[in-house]
Formats: C-alpha cells, structure tokens, sequence
C-alpha cells in the first residue's frame, strides 16, 4: 500500500489537484513573478483558506505597508476579517520589527540576520502557525550583503519551520517576460519548490499564466495554466490554450 | 409569416439539440437576428432548463433592449464577452463581462462557473454568438483548440452546445464540423 504523504492544500483546488493535494508539509516553496502577476493574492488565499480549516498562519510584509494590504485584500470573497481579529490569520510589517530590534533597515550583518532569523522562528512558534509567507524574499535579500548570507538565511530558516511542520511561502520578484526564477539566482536552489507565475501576450492582451517548476517529493503537472483572479473566486486556474505559446514564440 | 419563420427555426434548433449534444448553426447574416429571436424564443419556453449565452456579436445591453425579460431570467445567463473591450460600461447581475474576447480561459471559466453547483438533473445549455465573431479577434487554431475544449468538457457535464456561426464571417468551415449536428439555414428556407 502506498504510503500517502501529508500535504498542505494551496487554497487553490485547481492546483492543489495538480501536485497531489497540495504543498509537502513542512515544505519552503518561492512564488515567483512579476509586479501584478498575482504572488501576494496568491499567498493571501493559501493563508485565508488554512485558517477555515484550523491552520494558523502569519505573512511578513516588506514591502508594502499594513494598511494597504488590508485594503487590497478586502474586495476577495476569502478575505475574512474575523480571521485576522481572532489571531487565525497574523500580517505582520517586518520593518517595525526591524527597527524595534534596531536593526539596520539598509544592509543587515551576519549578526543582524541571525537575530531576524530567531524572531522570525520565536513568532512562528509563539503563534504555533502551520503556514507562513514572507513577502517578499527579494527585498529582504537585499538587505543581506552576501550570496552566502542569502543561502544561509534562506536554509536555517526553512529547515527550523520545517520541524514546527510549517509551510513556507517565499515570494520572489522578477522583471516581467523573463523565465528567471529570482534576482539573486540562490533562492530556487534552497527552495524545495517554485511556482512560476508569468505572462503571455495574446493579440495585445496580457494573460497570466502560472508553471509549477518544482516541487521535491511530490509527482506534479508540468502544463502552463491561464490563471485568472476574481473577486468571487480569488485565483483560478485552467490549463492555457496551446495555441497561445506558438504565438507567443512568433512575436520574440 | 416572420413569426412562424421564428417558429420553424425555433422547433428545428430544439429537435436537434434533444437528440445532439452539440449543434452548429450556419445562418446568413441577415437571418442573423431572425436565429437569435428563435434561440431566446427557445429559451424563455424552457426556463426550468440552465442556460449560458455568451455573446460576442451583440452586447448585453444591446441583447437587453431588444429581448427584455427574457434576459432578466435567473436561469439564463449571459457572458458578455466584448462590452468590456469597447470600453462600454458593464453592469448587470444576469451577466459577467469579460475583460477581452481574447482571454479564451476565462471564458472556459466562466461557462464551467455558471453551472457549477447546479441540479445535475436540469438540463443544460450554452449557446454561443458566434464563433465566426470569436474569430475576429482570434486566429482559427486557437478557436478550434478553444471549442474543442469547450465540447469534450460539455461532453464530460452532460451539457449541451449551440454554437452559431454566420457566413459572412467566417474563413473556413472547419470550426461547425466538430459539431455533431449540423444546421445550415439559407434565405430560401427563411423567405
């Protein structure tokens, strides 16, 4: 009898029918793509959706201040208010934290890291998440000065969320109409997973499109899906026309 | 005489799709709206069946005007799929406005959306004006992969497919042969 490996569902049915049921447990996946490519709903439904189901979850933002995220979020049918006030869904703005530990909000040392990276663990363990996103993993790679900086932050802190059996979601920005997984070009090889969200131009019109590159440990569909974000419905995903890619070659 | 031209389409297009599970309908464009009042004529005698008409060739409000309460039915629904595009403004609970008659996906969305959740035992149509008007703003393979799509997933749901196409418009005949009936209406059939 095959032994069935635990997962962690998307929030997306459509993708989480595409690799088995969902994320490795435990598992640090990177959200890549362009501005507007549809990462950070992406991240919000996968939080949201764990919450109805029991799972606590927490998303760090750097980029983008509280009160904007909660705007944006309130049109999405899976937004749920009562999620955040009853502590099932945490957002929390990692500069505040930052500058309350005094750390250097420009370049962190090896030392600033390392104590980011046990606030960051001591939050996911106080708050007992299952689910976990930090956005995004660019701007905070910057901070890092190093290519090894980045490798080692990426690793202690996906390995020790691993143990708590939390998943983890990286988002990762790159320019548009590029098949480049990160700006450092580190990340995807610490990762245990990537979700590439892109776009394809048809006749003038931009169509989003979403790959799943890898995924360890888990059979997964390679096919580029059309992803669609609605109010209603949040992401959705059906598999992209195939006449599209042909076009799409044509104009490069 | 017009209305009993209506009529005679009306129980042809309704014969075939009892007995097809899809129907391409070739009609001259100035039988065009001659077709259309048959369709929603059809349509308005079977409101305990589930409906999706998705226009490409004439707007909702446009569809709204002319067919009234049959377009307010809870059990027709409409996707519009080029208001949005001419910059038109779109409000209706009865339809869903796509962004752009190119984003085919979405539209494969939107139809499965629209039965999802609905009584397995009501029967189910859709009705698409017009793939020869899809092709205006897309090119042919991708049309035929996308109706393709659409037929084999209709297939799946037990769903049945009218899909017009009017003869002006069209490039080739290619698309109506995926359907398992199909319709050529002449000005001679009609006058």
């Amino acid at each position: 009898m095959p032994i069935k490996k635990e997962v962690c569902s998307t929030g997306i049915e459509e993708l989480d029918m595409k690799m088995s049921g969902g994320y490795p447990l435990g598992s640090t996946v990177l959200v890549t793509g362009c501005s507007g490519s549809g990462k950070t709903t992406m991240c919000m439904q996968f939080l949201f959706n764990g919450a109805r189901k029991g799972e606590r979850g927490v998303f760090f933002t750097i980029t983008e201040p509280l009160f904007k995220l909660t705007k944006n979020l309130e049109g999405f049918a899976f937004y749920d208010k009562k999620l955040i006030e009853s502590g099932m869904v945490n957002i929390i703005d990692l500069r505040i934290i930052s500058e309350r530990l005094g750390l250097d909000t420009e370049k962190y040392t090896v030392e600033d890291a390392g104590a980011l990276l046990d606030i960051l663990k001591d939050i996911a363990d106080e708050l007992d998440v299952k689910r976990l996103v930090m956005d995004s993993i660019t701007a905070l790679c910057y901070r890092l000065q190093t290519r090894e900086m980045i490798r080692d932050f990426i690793f202690k802190l996906g390995t020790s969320l691993a143990v708590m059996k939390c998943t983890t979601l990286l988002t990762s920005e790159v320019p548009p109409q590029t098949f480049k997984f990160s700006q450092y070009e580190i990340e995807e090889f610490i990762s245990d997973g990537i979700l590439f969200l892109g776009d394809v131009e048809r006749k003038g019109d931009l169509i989003r499109t979403l790959q799943i590159i890898k995924m360890r440990g888990t059979a997964h569909s390679r096919t580029k899906f059309a992803l669609n974000i609605s109010a209603q419905r949040g992401i959705e995903l059906i598999p992209l026309l195939k006449s599209t890619e042909f076009e799409s070659l044509l104009k490069r | 005489m017009v209305d009993a031209v209506i009529e005679g389409i009306r129980e042809r297009v309704s014969a075939a799709i009892q007995v097809n599970q899809s129907v391409g309908i070739q009609v001259p464009e100035n039988r065009h709206g001659d077709l259309l009042e048959a369709v929603f004529n059809s349509m308005c005698r079977n409101t305990h069946d589930i409906w999706t008409f998705v226009t490409v060739s004439k707007t909702f409000d446009y569809l709204a005007k002319t067919f009234k309460e049959s377009t307010r039915h809870p059990n027709i629904k409409f996707i519009d799929c080029i208001s949005r595009a001419a910059g038109m403004s779109d409000n209706s609970s009865n339809c869903i406005f796509l962004e752009s008659p190119v984003m085919l996906e979405n539209l494969i969305l939107e139809i499965t959306n629209n039965f999802k959740g609905q009584n397995r035992d009501m029967d189910k149509y859709i009705v698409i004006d017009s793939l020869s008007a899809l092709m205006i703003y897309n090119d042919p393979e991708i049309i035929r992969e996308f109706i393709s799509l659409v037929m084999n997933r209709s297939r799946a749901e037990n769903i049945h497919v009218v899909s017009i196409l009017v003869e002006e418009e069209m490039d080739s005949n290619k698309l109506i042969q995926l359907n398992d009936k199909i319709i050529v209406l002449r000005d001679s059939f009609i006058d």
